[in-house]
């Protein structure tokens, strides 16, 4: 029955997640090739240029021994070392002496590797010299003051030596010769887009390196933070890097320039694995990293020219994959569970992408080509992104830890308070409840004596027996002097109630003659401060039944009271009250049945008292007199068992 | 124990006996009267009045509650007309504040109202001779008022500041029923000084009209009785 049910809902729960899963996956590719078409877009916009009628196209080419005519942009295949120039593009300007007082420049917009720019044959420029300029990652702009004293009335000669050391081919753009303040504009820009903004990002992507740095140090169960630091710091060294004509001078310099690409893209990987799957895969989690290392491996020991062209064949289809594989396990992720971090950083990844795809294309002159690379600038806003989201999800975190210790404090002092309501609730009840047994007690205890007491007085009268009623009368007062004393607090000193007890007893004995010897060790009692009123009762009144017992039936003379601390087996010092007499001694010695019958129960009373007090009465009964000792407790109880 | 021998014979002594209740009354009487005491009774506070204009007594013995008064204001009367009487009072059960208020204005001793017609006797005897009879429960009600309380204990405003440290100890040794012998033994000092001891305490409580602000206060705490 139950199987039967709840299978259809398994299967039908997992088509459903399916079908989510599915509508998820198209959704998630729909927006991906939206922003790539975006991304697309964006890259093919024109940049700003001078005006057109400042264009120098035509040049003639000298490369080696041949000569020839060319229209810019020119690609040049062959490659040379840096020293030597490629190639010589001779061409002509017209410059009229009108101009005179205007400053002229040549802007070179876009150039691989490097040129030296000669105007009527004095080199006004030499690039190799910008380190800037000579990376060939990024479309350094070049523009050069012409002296005045160069230029002459008519066509002028402008010759552009171009450089060439790879990994890419030559190229030089169409250049522009003619007022400095036409042609700086679109320089700027140029040199804004190209050069500025990529240093802007890598002191950003520092910065992040060493926050996310720290959060790893302090959470070293996050790798994740650990390898986006370490991506954003390679990332950051490498902008700052520059690169030497004669690289191999700086071998180390080299191979961390050439090999950083791929290690970088590696690192990415590394923290996205991390990040969305939480697990990383041993082996191939090291297979990442081998093409940087093994890029810089040759970087370090190979010739320039093969370092060059295994950057080409290694690093970056390296790269390639690397943000291919991010790109599938964001998606993958962002299919299982959507969260905002994950949508972000799978859009980044597809605009690198498609600009790394436009750059690879660009070089391969598949479409055309400008010699503009935008996947290192699309990555580094890709990181920083990353890390400015990361920081803002710690620091999210940590408000909500706040807000949790906030809450909690919060729910603490409700907790705090309902309890001390609870307590005092409890306490209340605990008192009244106390009130409740300390008046059942002195009901009980007002009832037992005086209560019977003056019905024997009633009981007496009514038969006009007047001898008795004296007695009982004197009994009913000294119980009710009892119950009264009782009442006070005496601070758990039992001394403070057997004083006053004394001066009952030796009020009650003078008219018998009988000798009171009162005998108490200094100090006497230990204190108990658990000493209730309802204790003192008992006791006293067990003091009372001894007492009366050697008045009435033991027809003693003489009675000592002894009240001393002893040491109980464990040392613990104990009190202890003994009342002896010089009688006949009780029970078995009375003869008469009434009378045995009377003290017996006298003596059950006493060792029920004594019990409900935790007290122990030990009563030895001669000829020669009796003694009734009662051994306090160590500690009186608290509650009256016997008392229900 | 015994009347020293130089004391009055006891039909040389004079008691004014103030009580409303007639069986009280003449239990008392019986008692002093068998006893071969001067007793002169009266029930009202009117009366008492009365019997003093003619004749100041040599022991007043005082119930308090009276129907036209009450018993402290004979006591203070008696106090001013006549500093050398001796002033009792009589005393129900379990009412150690009674007594003590009585002492603040002047009384040295008290007799209990179910004390055996004897013991009546012998405590007016003793009171003569200048012995102030004292029980553990007055002596404990007093010490409990030389102990510092974060609140005072209920009862008549008492102020022990003027007892010395061994009259306190005697009270204590009083209070805990250790007998005079005992206390003496134990605070190293004469047997015999032990009941001149509780006589000056019973002085020193005693309230003097310095100001009429605390004997206001101290008749305010005792017509609240």
């Amino acid at each position: 029955m139950t199987d039967e049910a709840s299978k259809p809902a398994a299967t039908g729960g997992l088509a459903l997640r399916s079908r989510k899963g599915a509508s998820r996956l198209v959704q998630y590719v729909l927006l991906q090739a939206v922003i790539a078409a975006l991304c697309i877009v964006v890259l093919r916009l024109p940049l700003p240029e001078p005006p057109a009628q400042y264009r120098v196209v035509d040049f003639t080419l000298s490369d080696r021994d041949t000569t020839r005519t060319v229209a810019l942009p020119d690609f040049l295949d062959t490659q040379f070392s840096v020293d030597e120039p490629a190639a010589s593009y001779a061409g002509h300007f017209i410059w009229s002496t009108r101009e005179a007082g205007r400053a002229w420049s040549v802007y070179l917009p876009r150039f691989t590797n490097g040129v030296a720019v000669l105007v009527n044959g004095v080199e006004i420029l030499d690039s190799r010299r910008d380190p800037d300029a000579n990376r060939p990652d990024r479309a350094t702009p070049e523009i050069a003051l012409i002296p005045a004293s160069l230029l002459h009335d008519g066509s002028n000669d402008l010759v552009i030596r171009l450089y060439v050391w790879g990994p890419i081919s030559g190229y030089l753009a169409p250049l522009f010769v003619g007022p400095d303040d036409a042609l700086r504009p679109a320089c700027e820009t140029r040199t804004l887009i190209f050069v500025t903004l990529p240093m802007v990002f890598a002191a950003w992507r520092g910065i992040l390196a060493v926050i996310l740095a720290i959060m790893w140090a302090m959470r070293r169960h996050e790798p994740a933070y650990g390898a986006l630091a370490a991506a954003m710091a390679l990332g950051a060294s490498q902008a700052f890097l520059q690169t030497t004509v004669d690289d191999p001078r700086h071998p180390h310099l080299n191979a961390a320039l050439i090999a950083s690409g791929p290690l970088e893209s590696g690192f990415v990987l590394a923290f996205g694995i991390l990040f969305f799957t939480r697990r990383w895969p041993r082996v191939l989690g090291a297979l990442i990293f081998v093409p940087g290392m093994l890029l810089a491996l040759i970087a370090l020991f190979g010739t320039p020219q093969a370092v060059r062209e295994y950057s080409v064949i290694l690093g970056l289809p390296a790269v390639g994959v690397h943000l291919a594989l991010l790109a599938l396990i964001v998606a993958w992720s962002e299919i299982r569970r959507q969260d905002v971090p994950g949508l972000l950083l799978g859009c980044a990844v597809t605009i690198v992408l498609t600009s790394f795809v436009h750059d690879i294309l660009s070089v391969a002159q598949i479409i055309p080509d400008h010699r503009l690379f935008f996947t290192r600038l699309s990555y580094s806003a890709m990181l920083v992104a990353i890390g400015a989201g990361l920081t803002w999800r710690f620091a999210r975190a940590l408000n909500r830890v706040d807000g949790f210790a906030a809450h909690l404090a919060i729910r603490l002092r409700e907790a705090e308070e309902k309890l001390k309501a609870s307590f005092a609730r409890e306490q209340e009840r605990e008192r009244t409840a106390a009130l409740a047994r300390e008046r059942t007690r002195l009901m009980r205890d007002l009832h037992d004596g005086l209560g019977g007491q003056l019905v024997s007085i009633v009981a007496l009268s009514e038969r006009g027996e007047a001898g008795g009623i004296g007695e009982a009368a004197r009994a009913a007062l000294k119980d009710l002097r009892l119950v009264i004393d009782s009442m006070d607090d005496i601070g758990g000193d039992l001394m403070l109630a057997l004083g006053s007890w004394r001066d009952r007893v030796a009020a009650q004995l003078r008219p018998h003659n009988i000798a009171l010897d009162w005998h108490a060790v200094p100090p006497g009692l230990p204190v108990y401060p658990e000493l209730r009123p309802w204790h003192v009762i008992q006791i006293v009144r067990i003091l009372d039944e001894a007492v009366t017992n050697a008045v009435k039936h033991a027809g003693a003379k003489r009675i000592a009271v002894s009240i001393e601390t002893l040491k109980d087996d464990t040392g613990e010092p104990r009190g202890a009250i003994t009342i002896t007499d010089d009688g006949k001694g009780i029970a078995p010695a009375d003869d008469a049945a009434d009378g045995r019958r009377k003290t017996g129960r006298g003596l059950a009373n006493m060792q029920n008292r004594a019990a409900r007090c935790g007290a122990a009465l030990d009563l030895i009964s001669g000829s020669d007199g009796t003694r009734v000792r009662l051994k306090l407790p160590r500690r009186f109880p608290d509650g009256d068992a016997a008392a229900g | 124990m015994t009347p020293s021998s130089d004391a009055p014979a006891d039909r040389d002594i004079t008691i004014l006996l103030v009580e409303d209740d007639p069986p009280t009354l003449w239990r008392l009487n019986d008692a002093l009267v068998g006893a071969g005491f001067d007793v002169v009774a009266a029930a009202t506070l009117g009366e008492a009045r009365a019997s003093l204009e003619t004749r100041a007594p040599r022991v007043l013995l005082t119930d308090l509650q009276l129907p036209d008064g009450h018993g402290i204001e004979l006591i203070r009367e008696m106090r001013r007309r006549s500093p050398d009487t001796e002033i009792m009072v009589i005393s129900a059960l379990g009412d150690e504040e009674t007594v003590v208020s009585a002492i603040t204005v002047g009384a040295t001793g008290y007799i209990l109202k179910d004390a055996f017609p004897t013991d009546i006797a012998a405590t007016v005897r003793e009171l003569v001779a200048g012995h102030s009879p004292i029980s553990a429960s007055i002596a404990r009600f007093i010490v409990r008022r030389t102990q510092a309380h974060a609140e005072p204990p209920p009862g008549p405003e008492l102020n022990t500041a003027k007892l010395t440290p061994r009259e306190i100890d005697i009270l204590w040794g009083i209070a805990k029923g250790f007998s005079y012998a005992e206390i003496a033994d134990n605070l190293g000092m004469s047997r015999q000084t032990v009941p001149g001891h509780i006589k000056s305490i019973y002085r020193k409580l005693e309230v003097h009209t310095r100001g009429e602000a605390v004997f206001e206060a101290v008749q305010q705490g005792l017509i609240r009785l």
